[in-house]
């Protein structure tokens, strides 16, 4: 539905339109607001909880982990420890984004353009989303015995499922009136897929994209604690494990804020883009 | 316009994750928080017991205190027991449980590096059953050299410090070996995915060679890590302020104990019937492993003169020489507080014998 038209006159014309300037600072201005406001409240929830639960060898609050992260004697060798382990999931969930959303792309495109790779394709991606990736695991540890197919698959199975839907939503929503220009120049379905179906589908790509980048690192996460045995989900778990609470709090911050400004970048991203192609 | 939905709809979302999150957090916490010790005119409350494990043969003990009703004769009104394997350091320091099962070592680390307010009042097995389960025809562990070079299996958290331990008290760098995470099912052991598993002696190694394989065993105990494992831990402040509640929580134990190592079947029995049913536990696994700890670990020459649950003070000793080995720096009254047992078996001389 959404500027079937002036995609396509984007397309044709290459012409930016006047007031994107305008957008687009709306766009990111947006963007930074949601980012700071969900910061409030996880915050806030955070000092509620704390508060709640009242027992300060599980329960740390801000000033517990700020102390933990600065003012320690180790605390410049904490704090290398879990920039070292981010660093290792924003890797892992750069993999898993990037085949999750390849995936999720070319069976969109497969699927708009063919009922029967639909009926086939859906219903092993919602398996795979319906069943809990840890039950998951074995299978996939038995089925490839690379690590760096193995994070790919775990991480991009979480990507995997709502791209897909997001995209096939985005490509059907091209009207009949826009096929048939199509059709009526001689162009064939791949026309229609190419020419008018993605740029229509920037809005739910980009959407998708948003949605992903948590989806990417939680599923980073996982494979990290089931399969690789580094990063933060590694790091994590055996914290709890070892009832270094201050360490699981202070990695819990570190990738909650992380995702949290991955997350409004690619809104910021989204606004731009869409502007340019005149979608907002 | 419609754009701005999935983007709100996704921020949401994400807020929506982060309260159920800590609502949970703050729920169960809140679950906990009631105190035993307002247990009425003499009962001593509700008793929660974290174990180490799924509910086996390994806490055969407990589960013949509980169907003989020992728990409640102590004065206890009701007796949860809760599976493991978790963190059990934090699940009784927060509050969760009361009184909880783990190891010296696993208890050693958390107090030195996080100050735990935990201790250990008394222990179940006198030597640890921990050890690093191979195939003959596979890894062939079998001393602790035979560790270099190969891809060991080992869970995350307490038993990621064990396995430090036994490096750091064998000399070995883990640069040495490859460690690959590992959950407790010891099937990439048998399927070749690693050459070595951190497993029990008395449970993860029956049940692969029940399969018909034979297996080598690295045992902690007898290379540099001496420990008590079934260890009851329980809060300093559960300690100072209740020590009726921990003295009858011992008594309990020990009958419990005496009973299922008078009974080795029938307390294997209970586990697979009763309290492990949602577990598919195999008997003749369950009576192997009980026979075993019963005669191996929990009974020794010491317990028959000092009592079940006691810890003489040459093994003290040897539980600090293995922190020491092991990197561990802590003194044992850090660690150790075993004066209520002392005073429970003196009030109650019978529960030696």
């Amino acid at each position: 539905m959404i500027g079937v038209t002036t995609s396509v006159s984007t397309a044709v014309g290459q012409r930016v339109r006047p007031g994107t300037g305008r957008a687009v600072l709306s766009g990111v201005s947006r963007a930074l607001g949601t980012g700071l406001l969900m910061l409030a409240i996880v915050a806030v929830v955070w000092v509620v909880s704390v508060l709640v639960v009242d027992n300060a060898f599980v329960a740390k609050g801000p000033l517990d982990v700020a102390e933990y992260l600065f003012d320690k004697d180790d605390s410049a060798q904490t704090r290398a420890t879990i920039l070292d382990a981010l660093g290792v999931t924003l890797g892992d969930a750069a993999i898993g984004f990037v085949a999750g959303m390849l995936v999720a792309t070319l069976a969109a495109a497969l699927i708009v353009l063919s009922k029967p790779v639909e009926a086939t394709v859906m219903p092993v991606a919602l398996i795979l989303r319906a069943v809990p990736l840890i039950a998951l695991t074995p299978v996939i540890r038995l089925l490839f015995t690379d690590t760096f197919t193995r994070l790919a698959v775990i991480s991009g199975i979480v990507v995997l499922f709502p791209a897909l839907v997001n995209i096939v939503q985005g490509l059907r929503s091209v009207t009949p009136q826009m096929r048939d220009v199509v059709h009526v120049y001689g162009g064939g379905a791949w026309s229609v897929l190419l020419r008018v179906a993605f740029p229509s589908a920037l809005p739910a790509l980009f959407a998708s994209v948003r949605i992903s980048v948590p989806g990417a690192i939680t599923g980073a996460l996982l494979a990290e604690w089931l399969v690789t045995g580094e990063g933060i989900g590694s790091l994590v778990v055996n914290a709890a494990g070892q009832s270094q609470n201050n360490l699981v709090w202070a990695c819990v911050i570190v990738v909650t804020v992380v995702s949290l400004a991955l997350y409004t970048v690619a809104q910021v991203i989204e606004s731009l883009v869409l502007a340019r192609y005149g979608q907002r | 316009m419609k754009l701005s939905r999935p983007g709100a709809r996704g921020a949401r979302l994400s807020a929506v994750v982060a309260v159920a999150a800590a609502a949970s957090l703050a729920l169960s916490a809140c679950g906990s928080s009631e105190d035993d010790a307002t247990g009425g005119d003499e009962g001593l409350g509700d008793l929660t017991v974290q174990l180490s494990w799924i509910k086996n043969a390994e806490f055969a003990g407990e589960f013949m205190a509980d169907s003989k009703g020992y728990y409640t004769d102590a004065g206890f009104s009701s007796v949860t027991l809760n599976a493991g394997p978790g963190a059990t350091e934090n699940l009784v320091a927060s509050g969760e449980a009361d009184f909880g099962l783990t190891n010296a070592v696993t208890v050693g680390q958390v107090v030195a590096n996080e100050e735990a307010p935990i201790k250990i009042v008394g222990t179940t097995f006198q030597k640890n059953p921990f050890t690093i389960l191979s195939l003959k025809d596979g890894g062939n562990i079998a001393t602790p050299e035979d560790l270099k070079g190969k891809k060991i299996g080992v869970q995350d958290g307490g038993n990621a410090l064990l396995f430090a331990a036994l490096l750091a008290a064998n000399g070995i760098s883990e640069d040495e070996l490859t460690i690959v995470p590992v959950q407790y099912d010891p099937s990439p052991l048998v399927n070749g995915e690693v050459d070595g598993f951190l497993a029990y002696v008395t449970n993860e190694s029956i049940i692969v060679e029940s399969q018909g394989l034979a297996v080598t065993n690295l045992l902690f105990a007898e290379n540099g890590l001496p420990f008590v494992a079934e260890s009851i831990i329980a809060t300093d402040e559960t300690i100072a302020e209740r020590p009726d509640v921990v003295k009858a929580f011992l008594e309990a134990e020990i009958k419990g104990w005496k009973d299922a190592c008078a009974d080795v079947e029938g307390s294997a029995q209970y586990a697979v019937d009763t309290y492990g049913e949602e577990f598919g536990l195999e008997l003749d696994k369950e009576i192997a492993q009980n026979s075993t700890q019963c005669e191996t670990l929990i009974n020794t020459d010491e317990t028959a003169e000092n009592g079940l649950f006691t810890i003489s003070d040459s093994l003290l000793e040897q539980n600090l020489t293995t922190f020491e080995a092991a990197g561990i720096d802590v003194a044992a009254e850090d660690v150790f507080d075993l004066s209520l047992l002392e005073e429970l078996l003196e009030e109650k001389p019978e529960l030696k014998g």
